[in-house]
C-alpha cells in the first residue's frame, strides 16, 4: 500500500473582486493530478511560486478539502477520515510562523503533545529526546521570541515529531535558513527517513531535492509535468553543457543578442548582489564559449565556467521562464 | 483509544490550553490594560457620573456594572484575539491539523480568559471603596459568589461562540470593537435596561451579562427580587451558547477546510 495516493485531484479556489458588483473568479491550483509516494520514501516536490505545492501539502495534511479527486494517506481518506489520519501525520510549514513566540520552546512542544493526545508518560521522555535531536536542549526554557530563525525551524521539526508520525509533510523546511542551519535540518530529515518515516518534501532549493530525494515531481500551474528520480530528470539535459559567465552590468540589448545565438538552448540570468551570472545552456561539446564572449566583448567578464547540467538546469528546461520564480 | 481515555485527553487539552492562554496573556500589555486599568477607569466614570447626578445610591450598581464591563471586555477582546492571535502566529492551521477539536482548544482558552477576568470585579470594588468610600458590604455573599461563577460560565460559552465564528473572518479584531458598546448598553451595564425602549428587551435577555448584572446586583442588595430566576437564566443561556458553539463549530470547521486561507491575516 502506498503511503500517499493522489488520483485525479483538482482544487479550485474561488475569489471575489469588486465591492458593489462582486465578481467571482475561479483559480485552479491543482488540475487533475495523480501521484504515488511509497511507504518509507523520501519524495520531493518542485515547482515555481503558485504552482500548487502548498495547496497539495495542505490537502494531504487534511486541512484543505479538494474540489474533486481522491487523496488517500496511509490508506485513509484525507477528506472523510481526517481525525484518525491526523494522529499519523507530522506537518511542518517553513518560515518563522507556527509557534507561540511568548512561550518557551519546551512549552510549545508540550502543548502540541497534548493536542496530538500523546500519553503524559510518553511526553515526559519524548520532549527531552526531541529537544536533544534538534539541538535545543540548552535553550528549551527560553521564550521562542529570542530564538534565531534556525532555532525556530528546528523547534518546528521537534513539534512535528512529538507524536511519532509515520508520514512527514515538510513544506519548505529550510526556507530562509543560513547554509549551516539548513544543512542541520537536512541531516535531521535524512535521519528520520533512515528510521523508516515517509517524507513528502517541498523545497526551494534544487540541490536539496537532489541530495535528499529518491524521486521528485515537478509541478507547474497545477499540473505534474514529470515524476522520476533526480538523475532521470537530469537526463533531460544530458545532451547539454552549461556555460556560466559572471559579469558586471551587461545591458539588455547584449543579453538579447546572446539569447538570439542560434545554438543556444536556453539562457537564465541570475542577479547576485551587483553581479550577473548568465547560465547558458548549449549542446554538449559545442565549444561556444568564445562566441559568447565575443558577444559580451563590451562587458566586464569576471569568471567563465563550463560545467555539467544540474537538476536546476533540467528543471528550468522543463518549467521554462517561470522556474526562476521558485 | 477508549471513550474514557479520549475524555481524559480532551480534559488535558482544556487544561493546557487554559495554562497556555494564561501564560501568553500575562505577557500582553493589552490584556493587562483591559483587565487592570480599564475597570478602574470605568468605575471612576460610572460612579462619578451617578454621584455628580446626585444619585449616590446607584454607586454599587455602577461598580458591579463596571466590573462586568471589565469581565466582558477581557472576555470579548481575548476571545476575539484568541483566534486572531492564532491566525497571526500561523498556529491556527496547525491547531486544525491536530486530532484535537479546535473547539476544545477554544473552550480552554475562553475559560482561561473568563477566569482571569474575575479580577476586574475585584478591582472595581477596590476602586469604589478606595476612591468613593463605597462600603464593600455584600448582602448575600454566597449568592454573589454563585452569581459570579454562573456569569463566568455563561461568558465563557459566549466567548466560545464568538471565538468559533471568528475562525471564519479575518476581521475578528474589528468585530470585537464593534460589538463592545452595544453589548454594554443592551446588558444594562452602564445604566438600567428599563431606560431603554421596550423592543430592546429581548436582546437584553439573550445576553448573559444582563443576567449576570441582575444576579450580582440582587445578591449585593440592590433589589429584593429572588436570585434564582437570574441564576436559571444564566444556566440556560450558558447551555444555549454552548449548543450554538457546538453546531456552529461543526459547520465552521468544514467551511474552513473548504475555503482554506486560515493562515491569512
Amino acid at each position: 500500500m502506498p503511503a500517499i495516493l493522489v488520483e485525479n485531484l483538482t482544487r479550485i479556489y474561488e475569489t471575489t473582486t469588486g465591492v458593489i458588483r462582486r465578481k467571482k473568479k475561479e483559480i485552479t491550483a491543482l488540475d487533475e493530478i495523480d501521484l504515488t509516494v511509497e511507504a518509507g520514501e523520501l519524495f520531493g516536490l518542485l515547482g515555481p511560486n503558485g504552482a500548487g505545492k502548498t495547496t497539495l501539502t495542505k490537502i494531504l495534511a487534511t486541512i484543505l478539502l479538494p474540489t474533486s479527486g481522491t487523496v488517500r494517506v496511509l490508506g485513509m481518506d484525507a477528506v472523510a477520515q481526517e481525525k484518525e489520519l491526523r494522529h499519523r501525520l507530522g506537518i511542518l510549514f517553513g518560515g518563522e510562523r507556527g509557534l507561540y513566540w511568548r512561550l518557551t520552546g519546551r512549552q510549545n512542544i508540550q502543548y502540541f503533545a497534548d493536542l496530538y493526545r500523546v500519553p503524559p508518560a510518553e511526553v515526559k521522555s519524548r520532549v527531552p529526546e526531541l529537544l536533544e535531536l534538534v539541538g535545543l536542549s540548552d535553550r528549551a526554557d527560553e521564550r521562542v521570541e529570542g530564538y534565531s530563525r534556525g532555532m525556530k525551524q528546528r523547534l518546528h521539526v521537534a513539534r512535528c515529531l512529538i507524536h511519532d508520525p509515520d508520514v512527514l509533510l515538510l513544506d519548505e523546511p529550510t526556507l530562509g535558513l543560513d547554509p549551516v542551519a539548513a544543512r542541520e535540518i537536512r541531516g535531521i530529515i535524512r535521519g528520520l527517513n533512515d528510521q523508516g518515516k515517509t517524507v513528502f518534501l517541498t523545497s526551494h532549493y534544487m540541490f536539496e531535492i537532489d541530495a535528499l530525494c529518491e524521486r521528485v515531481a515537478v509541478l507547474n500551474k497545477g499540473k505534474i509535468l514529470m515524476v522520476d528520480t533526480p538523475s532521470a530528470l537530469k537526463d533531460l539535459v544530458a545532451d547539454l553543457e552549461v556555460v556560466e559567465i559572471e559579469c558586471l552590468g551587461a545591458p539588455a540589448n547584449v543579453l538579447e543578442d546572446l539569447r538570439q545565438h542560434p545554438r543556444l538552448q536556453d539562457m537564465r540570468v541570475e542577479t547576485r548582489e551587483h553581479k550577473q551570472i548568465l547560465h547558458l545552456q548549449a549542446p554538449a561539446g559545442s565549444e561556444l564559449v568564445q562566441e559568447f564572449l565575443q558577444i559580451l566583448k563590451e562587458v566586464r567578464v569576471e569568471k567563465v565556467i563550463t560545467r555539467q547540467p544540474t537538476l536546476e538546469d533540467a528543471y528550468v528546461r522543463l518549467v521554462g521562464e517561470e522556474a526562476l520564480h521558485i | 483509544m477508549t471513550h474514557l481515555q479520549s475524555l481524559a485527553a480532551s480534559i488535558r487539552v482544556i487544561q493546557n490550553s487554559y495554562k497556555m492562554q494564561m501564560a501568553e496573556n500575562v505577557t500582553r500589555n493589552t490584556f493587562q490594560f483591559t483587565l487592570a486599568l480599564q475597570p478602574v477607569l470605568f468605575t471612576l466614570l460610572s460612579v462619578g457620573i451617578y454621584r455628580f447626578a446626585g444619585k449616590p445610591d446607584l454607586s454599587l450598581y455602577g461598580i458591579i456594572g463596571s466590573g462586568l464591563i471589565g469581565m466582558w471586555n477581557a472576555n470579548l477582546w481575548t476571545s476575539g484575539f484568541i483566534v486572531q492571535g492564532e491566525r497571526w502566529s500561523g498556529t491556527l492551521e496547525l491547531l486544525l491539523a491536530t486530532p484535537s477539536s479546535l473547539m476544545v482548544v477554544l473552550f480552554g482558552k475562553s475559560l482561561s480568559n473568563a477566569s482571569a477576568s474575575l479580577g476586574a470585579i475585584f478591582i472595581t470594588f477596590l476602586t469604589g471603596a478606595l476612591v468613593f468610600r463605597v462600603p464593600l458590604a455584600i448582602e448575600d455573599p454566597l449568592g454573589f459568589f454563585v452569581g459570579l461563577i454562573l456569569t463566568l460560565l455563561a461568558l465563557t460559552t459566549l466567548g466560545l461562540v464568538l471565538g468559533t465564528l471568528f475562525v471564519l473572518t479575518r476581521a475578528a479584531g474589528n468585530m470585537t470593537q464593534v460589538l463592545n458598546y452595544p453589548i454594554f448598553i443592551l446588558s444594562g451595564l452602564t445604566f438600567p435596561i428599563t431606560t431603554l425602549p421596550l423592543w430592546t428587551r429581548p436582546l437584553s435577555w439573550a445576553l448573559a451579562p444582563s443576567w449576570g448584572s441582575q444576579a450580582l446586583g440582587q445578591a449585593a442588595g440592590l433589589s429584593d427580587e429572588a436570585l434564582m430566576p437570574a441564576f436559571l437564566w444564566l444556566i440556560v443561556l450558558a447551555l444555549i451558547y454552548f449548543l450554538i458553539g457546538l453546531v456552529a463549530y461543526r459547520r465552521i470547521e468544514r467551511i474552513a477546510r473548504a475555503k482554506g486561507g486560515l493562515q491569512e491575516f
